[in-house]
């Protein structure tokens, strides 16, 4: 019995928070961090010398918000904030190189191949 | 006859030089062992033999004593003095090597005595050795090297006042396996034993003495052996060192892989050292079971042909009739669309003798879901009696490490000279140090030991096994408490091979019944190729002449070069698809060609004339677009549409496993049995012989280029010409 009461306790255990305490909190992270992404789009794209309108960036912007919108753990969508605003400061700063930013638009890695078919003629393996 | 010096004779058959227990089950053969001594190596005692060396006896406990001259399987010479070592109550230290114990005997491996007389033995040899480390091809695995640093004095005496130079002598020239830089020699007479003891070719020798002494040929002359590359490896300085290996890396820069040889039957173990991709040598790997230490000239230089002649892209038949190179999707997609179009009973597929396990079932499991049985191997075995259902009828069953063991041994169509050249090191070594003796029906060869001639009629096989023959031979194998009886599949090609079997069989079966030792096995069956014994037990059907006469739509080749699938014995419509690694005779028949990997490019399972499973080891990869040989054929059966159920090596060799088991177990040979069972049903076939035996490989040239890899060799190339050279000398 107290075993099984322990085990629901560590099951249940309360984790110390990243930033936020709550949803709400988390929430309003998120959308303080999108917001300043979007108001620094007409910046980047002039600095950076991007061959992309403001508009599709703000579409990549939106893409790659909802890429994560599946994330529920408060923990998680707070480090992945305190990310984005690394990457934000880094853009902002001019830390980044063009190919940094149009990096976002093209993803490189290929996705390898599954089966054994597409293994064969894709490599060497 | 006197077969060896007297002098060595107690040497050599003392216990150390018996192969572990493991590979000998017949160690009852060995007289009744005589009461054992104590002596003290540093103190240590430790009970031998009495005939064993100190330096045996030191081995025992653990205590290597340095040596140059002395090797475990060749004669003891004692002419190296490196091995001397202290002993009690002698006045001078003496040659462990050729010493043997004494009761209580007490022996100090590092006192100051030894240890003085080792620095003046190193000290003689270097004043005499060249210091050009720098640009000698044994730097980094030099035996003078290695001791120099560890048992050597730090500084020399040597000062040459008055520049007359250290002794020089002339390079000989040997052959183009063997490069001879004769300064460095240090008389250790390694070469020369091996060359008149285990390759018997009593050419090499010494002549001079003093500082005049040269080991050498005398006359100029080609190192005629088939087992002469070993003496590369015999040299404990650079005095021998590989031709076409020279300059090529350093030890120390290579990867070694340790893998399994595929250019003879027996399956010989070997390192293959790569660098950059690229297999620069071929050394061997003990196993008494099988090689001992040695290889034979083609399996170890035949490793250039691996570069040369490769296919590295799939090719396809363009409209002017040449191959012209495609990628893989389209020759896939063309090989499938030829497959599928054809009638399953009007598809063929013939496997080479290169072809590993791997490929061989999946090539089988892939033609039987299209329905067609026609399967076969380019090298015939009679079907008819027992045929291949009984594993004893193709195999060496009495094993490799066995035939020491013979006291007579009987050659059927065979020169396992050339088919087999370790094996018949092997016989050679029960001759000379057991009294074995051989006799040989079929055309008169050299096998490097005396042997009784009885003709080359196959009447004479006949004779034997009715018990009618009143050769002497026939009175000695009866007599013989372990015979064994070797037949060549070669002869089984012909019309009367299955009686030639058969009697075979029978006379086998007859001698077998005699015996005391019922566990010894007296038939056996020499194989050519690497792949024969495995394409048996996967259930291929040995033999193209049938499938070929029916007429087939497409023929399959896997990696089938021996020239017995030509364009002229096909209709005119045939589709052939060849899968293989070198652009040899198959490639230039085909239509479509799939690039596969040889056998130093693969983990792969070859099985050896004994049926012993082994494995290759990836030591490069597959050149160019070329892939692993059983994924050509799975990613072929999966655009068919009929898949086969493997996607990894895995699970191809449960596929394996399922066939047989004794085709994954590794290193294992499998007892055969069911003698008697084959003899009775092969009874019937026991008709009349009248043909004469005739073998392939009759000459020393024969043997070097046998297969698609040895012909793309230059070094093989070389060989042939310059054996045909020696030929016309006057020596």
């Amino acid at each position: 019995m107290s075993a099984a009461r322990q085990a629901i306790k560590v099951g249940t255990k309360n984790v110390r928070p990243v930033l936020s305490v709550n949803h709400g909190e988390a929430k309003r992270r998120v959308l303080n961090l999108y917001k300043a992404w979007y108001r620094q789009i007409p910046y980047l794209v002039k600095d950076y010398d991007m061959p992309k309108s403001e508009e599709q960036c703000r579409e990549k912007l939106k893409e790659m918000f909802l890429n994560n919108k599946h994330v529920s753990d408060i923990r998680v969508i707070d480090m992945l904030v305190i990310k984005g605003q690394m990457e934000l400061k880094e853009a902002v700063n001019l830390w980044k190189q063009k190919g940094h930013m149009m990096a976002y638009f093209k993803p490189t890695e290929e996705p390898k191949p599954k089966d054994f078919l597409s293994k064969f003629f894709s490599s060497n393996e | 006859m006197l077969r060896q010096p007297l002098s060595r004779a107690l040497a050599l058959s003392s216990p150390a030089r018996v192969a572990p227990l493991a590979a000998r089950r017949y160690a009852d053969a060995v007289p009744a062992q005589p009461e054992k001594v104590e002596v003290f190596i540093d103190d240590q005692p430790v009970h031998v033999l009495p005939g064993t060396t100190v330096l045996q006896a030191a081995a025992q406990v653990g205590v290597e004593i340095p040596r140059f001259c002395y090797h475990e399987r060749l004669a003891v010479a004692g002419n190296c003095r490196m091995c001397l070592v202290e002993v009690e109550k002698s006045p001078k230290p003496v040659a462990a090597c050729a010493m043997p114990v004494m009761k209580g005997m007490r022996v100090k491996t590092n006192s100051d005595l030894t240890r003085k007389a080792r620095e003046g033995v190193m000290e003689f040899l270097l004043v005499n050795h060249p210091l050009d480390c720098p640009i000698c091809d044994q730097g980094g695995e030099c035996d003078l090297q290695d001791q120099s640093m560890a048992f050597g004095s730090d500084r020399s005496r040597f000062t040459d006042i008055h520049f007359s130079g250290k002794r020089a002598v002339e390079d000989k020239d040997v052959g183009p396996l063997i490069k001879t830089i004769m300064t460095r020699c240090i008389h250790c007479t390694r070469c020369i034993r091996f060359a008149s003891e285990v390759a018997g070719v009593d050419d090499f020798g010494t002549t001079g003495r003093g500082t005049e002494m040269q080991v050498g040929t005398y006359v100029e002359k080609m190192f005629l052996s088939e087992l002469s590359g070993n003496i590369i490896d015999l040299c404990p300085v650079g005095a021998l060192t590989s031709k076409p290996y020279s300059f090529a890396a350093r030890p120390w820069e290579t990867r070694r892989i340790d893998s399994v040889d595929v250019l003879d039957p027996l399956g010989s173990n070997i390192v293959v050292a790569t660098r950059t991709n690229e297999v620069l040598r071929i050394l061997p790997r003990t196993n008494e079971e099988i090689n001992e230490e040695w290889l034979s000239d083609k399996s170890r230089f035949a490793c250039d042909g691996l570069k040369r002649q490769r296919l590295v892209t799939p090719m396809l038949k363009d409209s002017r009739g040449n191959l012209a190179p495609v990628e893989w999707e389209d020759a896939v997609v063309a090989a499938a669309r030829a497959l599928r179009d054809c009638p399953p009973d009007k598809l063929l597929a013939v496997a080479g003798g290169l072809a590993d396990a791997e490929a061989l079932v999946a090539l089988k499991d892939l033609l039987n879901r299209l329905g067609s049985e026609h399967v076969c191997t380019e090298h015939y075995f009679p079907t008819q009696g027992a045929g291949t259902d009984l594993r004893s009828s193709y195999l060496l069953n009495t094993k490799i490490a066995n035939v020491e063991d013979a006291d007579f041994v009987l050659l059927i169509g065979t020169n396992t000279r050339f088919e087999a050249p370790l094996l018949n090191a092997r016989i050679r070594k029960a001759f000379i140090h057991k009294e074995t003796d051989v006799a040989l029906v079929g055309p008169k060869v050299d096998l490097t030991y005396e042997y009784t001639h009885v003709g080359d009629s196959a009447s004479i096989v006949k004779d034997f096994a009715s018990g009618t023959s009143s050769h002497e031979v026939m009175k000695r194998l009866q007599q013989a408490k372990r015979p064994v009886v070797i037949l060549g599949a070669d002869q089984l090609k012909s019309e009367e091979g299955p009686a030639l079997l058969a009697y075979t069989q029978e006379l086998a079966h007859k001698l077998q019944e005699n015996l005391q030792d019922k566990e010894w096995k007296v038939l056996n069956v020499l194989q050519r190729t690497a792949s024969q014994v495995a394409a048996l037990d996967i259930g291929y059907q040995p033999g193209v002449g049938q499938a070929l006469a029916a007429g087939p739509k497409v023929v399959y080749l896997l990696g089938a070069d021996s020239g017995v699938v030509t364009r002229e014995s096909l209709p005119e419509d045939v589709t052939i698809i060849y899968q293989g690694h070198h652009g040899d005779v198959g490639a230039s028949i085909a239509d479509i060609v799939l690039p596969g990997a040889a056998y130093t490019e693969k983990r792969a399972t070859y099985v050896n004339a004994e049926g012993r499973a082994q494995q290759t080891l990836v030591a490069v990869s597959p050149p160019g677009k070329a892939r692993e040989d059983w994924k050509i054929i799975r990613a072929l059966s999966e655009v068919l549409g009929a898949g086969l159920p493997y996607d990894t090596l895995d699970e191809v060799r449960d596929r394996l496993s399922q066939v047989s088991p004794a085709l994954v177990a590794y290193g294992d040979v499998q007892p055969n049995n069911y003698f008697a069972q084959a003899r009775a049903l092969a009874q019937s076939l026991q008709k009349p012989v009248s043909g004469k035996l005739d073998v392939q490989l009759k000459q020393l040239e024969d043997f070097f280029m046998t297969d698609a890899i040895s012909r793309a060799s230059p070094t093989m190339a070389k060989c042939v010409q310059a054996v045909l050279k020696q030929k016309n000398s006057p020596y």
